[in-house]
């Protein structure tokens, strides 16, 4: 089995040969750089690289177009030359003034973030795009009626930078400087996707409801990821800013942004090697084709659409030799071919793994409790007076035909939509108002009916993501690793590893570092499932698992949700429509017509009940 | 503040023309949205392109500064070819940067579009020079018209033109919508693209229409910006983009009446705020305006409200 890479918390000695190789030439080449000249594009090169390196969090991590990256980058700059200069005769030294401009522009990006992060893709984009504007008709007005930016002249001669005794300035020190910046920046990147932050994101970034359902608070994360880019983005303003020993509104217009982008797209979104890569390619060509440089822009243009046409993930993407490669999915551990229907039965009993939930309770106690809930879309009620309750430890089914409503009381008790009156009350609590990722949290998951997985995630990492609600690691100690996110990494995978097992073979071995997208409908199925019990649920919601499944598989799925019953002391609410599964394993049954409860009770009595009958199959004439 | 009440009428005429202008741009960003739900990024450039096209017809309809052709003629003319230019290059985008993306995720699109933006704009710097062009619309208006006085409002013909020509042209596109068979399939399209296709309506068709008169629409306004402020740069397409947006997002982004009011109010609104507030930070009130609007009601004055989708 390939080692989880993708969970391990601590350097593997090849990756350690590999830092000291890559260190080795950022040390050597200010050394041989053949005059300052290019001294200057090499350390360009480095606060370039960490510009793309915090935009790739917010929009490759996050998937956020943020158009007013560039603005935070002006933030950190002005921020560092108001305070290191005679504007304001403040004069603090470096290692001071650029941590404030750092996390002055964090905090810019906190508060620009919490206006607008609920808007989606192009919204937000426009947004930022007008803040950015904003931004810099501040900066070119602001020098009236008292002089704060300069305006069009700008802001110039800064402090010399001075660590005690030495002063730094020759263009060699600030080479070193910046690229030791840089370093730490790629590091950060590396083990910030490398962990229960950058799963989120890619969650959210593939399936923002899905990624919400698992109990990842969407709206946090993305601020997250605003205010990290922020961050990074204001260091690298405050470091650009002495480099240059001075700031003007130019250096932080449209056009830098584009060039940003054009980096971090070059390189592919997300793609910390490619970013990297894609910076240093766009700051050392121009310089290279210099005399024709009133093409550069227009070229950057054509670059941005050629690359979404042909390459959308980058110039180094499905690359052979830089890409991981992934097992072939027609082949198991040995090499040996097999289908995967085969090995499920090969595979011995699942081990049992998860911790039965009933400790906290009896079975047979009310743990869910619907109250006159009702829920309209304009004059269409989809949902009306719905009551009903539901004990621990029982499978209640939802029948009802197409368009009663049942995925909406879906939605409703997952915190989707919030009712339009009446009351959902979870272990005595009304959870009617929670947001989905709270209700998750709560205890209740769900899978969805038309399958909402990760897909360019991989499995294990799309079970991964159900724990985030469960783990606590914040940024901090993610980037220095310290002993509680290793804790929970560990804890995350065992578990995933685990929870993957239940299902025999068909979702283990090989198959945990293969896309989602690869797997077939039933396994998909398989793996939402999956993906539900990693949350710790008291309750699982399952929307038609069995829907795209063969006879055998049905009956395979039916016995497994009875195991999550039977074993793990799982409540279910379960909607379906093949009645074989619903009579197999109902303790009760609810039928919905629409939008309304006609009838409930055990499967024979509903099954027998006019209304239904007549619900199914229509009334009978005459 | 008596002389700001005096210049009230006067300013209310400004921000009509303004407003006029802002809403052909806003049609061609609603009518697009309404169908492919992007928003097309480059569409201040074709306004910008349409402003160059009607400077170069204008040139060569001049000699010395005089028309060789009737007045009218020649406004005429320029309209044309500015729709023309404009519409084909509108074309011409859609077929290049946008149609291979149509199945890709919405963020591609955007950056797509984010390149035709930056390519078209720099296309016309490397051309044309970073320099203003001029349109010498002297001989266009009689001096008896240049400038008209009623009461104490001061307005030119040429206002008055821009007025009428945006006002017709807005007609003009709500008979096609409204009453044609044409304009059937465009509400067809825009309400479900897939429901459409299977109805027979040529879809990609549709998409390229739709390009075609959003972008001959920002032409026009481009070129009658021209002819009104009589002057053109590269750089225009990028502020007229953003107030467009703002006023198709004002009205409601996808209805074609939303963006017609939201480009009226919002010329209205900047002119006032130019009186009232300040000439540096009118900008600014637009673009507080666009990200409220965004913030608090994202589908504008006359949009609808849409439950998400699960």
């Amino acid at each position: 089995m390939p080692a989880d890479t993708s969970f391990s918390t601590t350097t593997s000695p090849r990756v350690w040969l590999n830092w000291l190789v890559f260190a080795a030439i950022l040390l050597a080449l200010p050394v041989i750089m053949p005059n300052s000249y290019w001294l200057r594009i090499y350390a360009l090169t480095g606060i370039y690289v960490m510009l793309a390196l915090g935009l790739n969090v917010v929009a490759g991590f996050a998937g956020l177009l943020d158009l007013a990256y560039v603005a935070f980058f002006g933030i950190g700059a002005y921020t560092f030359a108001l305070l290191s200069s005679s504007q304001f005769n403040l004069h603090l030294p470096f290692w001071l003034a650029l941590p404030i401009a750092a996390v002055v522009t964090m905090a810019c990006g906190f508060v620009l973030g919490s206006t607008s992060i609920r808007l989606k893709g192009d919204y937000l984009a426009i947004v930022t795009l007008a803040f950015a504007q904003i931004f810099k008709l501040l900066l070119l007005n602001l020098d009236q009626p008292i002089n704060i930016t300069g305006g069009v002249n700008g802001i110039y001669n800064f402090d010399v930078i001075a660590f005690g005794p030495w002063q730094l300035f020759s263009p060699q020190a600030y080479a070193y400087l910046i690229w030791g910046a840089a370093c730490l920046i790629i590091i950060g990147s590396f083990r910030i996707k490398r962990s229960r932050y950058g799963r989120g994101w890619e969650a959210i970034r593939e399936d923002e409801l899905a990624a919400a359902a698992m109990g990842v608070n969407t709206v946090w994360m993305k601020l997250m990821a605003f205010a990290g880019g922020a961050f990074v983005a204001g260091g690298a303003g405050a470091i650009f800013a002495s480099f240059q020993d001075s700031v003007f509104p130019n250096n932080f217009d449209f056009p830098q942004l584009v060039v940003v982008y054009c980096m971090v797209i070059l390189g592919g979104l997300g793609n910390i090697v490619g970013v990297i890569g894609g910076a240093v390619l766009l700051t050392v060509l121009p310089e290279l084709l210099r005399e024709y440089g009133a093409w550069r822009m227009m070229t950057y243009g054509l670059i941005l659409v050629l690359l979404m046409a042909l390459r959308p993930r980058g110039l180094f993407s499905h690359i052979p030799f830089l890409t991981r490669r992934r097992a072939r999915p027609d082949k198991a551990v040995g090499n040996r071919l097999q289908a995967s229907t085969d090995l499920y039965y090969a595979d011995a009993q699942p081990e049992r793994t998860l911790t039965p939930a009933t400790a906290d309770g009896q079975a047979g106690r009310e743990l869910l409790f619907l109250q006159n809930v009702s829920r309209h879309f304009g004059g269409i009620a989809a949902v009306t007076d719905l009551n009903f309750k539901l004990y621990q430890g029982e499978i209640l089914s939802i029948i009802g035909p197409n368009g009663a409503g049942k995925t909406t009381l879906f939605n409703l008790i997952s915190g989707i939509y919030a009712p339009s009156s009446g009351a959902i009350i979870f272990n005595g609590r009304d959870i009617s108002r929670d947001r989905p990722h709270q209700v998750n949290r709560a205890g209740i998951a769900r899978t969805f009916q038309n399958l909402r997985v990760f897909p360019d995630m991989s499995i294990i990492e799309n079970v991964a993501v159900g724990r985030f609600g469960r783990t606590q690691a914040g940024p901090l100690s993610i980037l220095l690793r310290l002993p509680r996110h290793r804790r929970e990494e560990s804890d995350t995978l065992q578990r995933a590893r685990r929870i993957l097992s239940l299902f025999g073979a068909r979702l283990t071995g090989y198959r945990h570092h293969q896309r989602a997208s690869a797997l077939s409908y039933a396994n998909r199925r398989r793996l939402e499932i999956a993906r539900a019990l990693a949350t710790d649920p008291k309750i699982l919601l399952l929307d038609e698992p069995s829907a795209g499944m063969n006879p055998q598989e049905t009956i395979e799925i039916t016995r497994f949700i009875r195991q999550l019953r039977d074993r793990f002391g799982l409540t279910i609410l379960l909607i379906e429509h093949k009645l074989n599964l619903v009579r197999e394993i109902s303790d009760r049954v609810i039928v919905m017509d629409y939008g309304r409860r006609i009838a409930g009770g055990s499967y024979a009595e509903v099954a027998c009940n006019p209304r239904v009958i007549d619900a199914y199959l229509g009334k009978q004439r005459g | 503040m008596d002389a700001i009440w005096q210049q009230l009428p006067q300013q209310l005429i400004n921000g009509l023309t303004l407003g006029g202008v802002y809403a052909l741009i806003a049609i061609g960003y609603s009518m697009v949205y309404g169908i492919l739900n992007m928003l097309n990024f480059a569409h201040g450039e074709v306004y910008m392109i349409g402003g160059f096209a009607g400077w170069w017809t204008l040139r060569l309809l001049s000699q010395n500064g005089v028309p060789i052709l009737h007045p009218l003629a020649v406004i005429s003319l320029i309209i044309v070819v500015a729709m023309g230019v404009s519409g084909l290059l509108g074309m011409l985008i859609e077929r290049i940067a946008y149609r291979p993306l149509r199945r890709a995720p919405r963020i591609n699109l955007l950056l797509s579009a984010l390149g035709v933006s930056i390519f078209l704009q720099n296309l016309v710097l490397n051309y044309q020079g970073a320099k203003v062009r001029f349109f010498h619309i002297g001989g266009l208006i009689p001096d008896s018209l240049q400038v008209i006085r009623i009461g104490p409002v001061v307005f030119s013909f040429m206002r008055v033109l821009v007025i009428v020509i945006c006002l017709t042209l807005m007609a003009a596109l709500t008979l096609v919508i409204k009453r044609t068979r044409l304009g059937k399939a465009m509400r067809a399209t825009a309400q479900d693209v897939e429901a459409a296709a299977y109805m027979g309506i040529d879809v990609d068709r549709i998409i390229v229409v739709v390009f075609l008169i959003g972008s001959a629409l920002g032409g026009v306004a481009g070129a009658l910006v021209g002819l009104l402020f009589t002057q053109v740069d590269y750089y225009m397409g990028f502020q007229a983009g953003l107030k467009g947006f703002t006023a198709a997002v004002l009205g409601g982004i996808g209805n074609i009446g939303g963006a017609m009011l939201g480009g009226l109010l919002l010329g209205l609104i900047e002119s006032l705020a130019v009186s009232f507030f300040s000439a540096t930070y009118k900008d600014v009130v637009t673009f507080i305006i666009l990200i409220l609007v965004l913030i608090f009601r994202p589908w504008g004055l006359m949009g609808e409200k849409q439950p998400e989708k699960v």
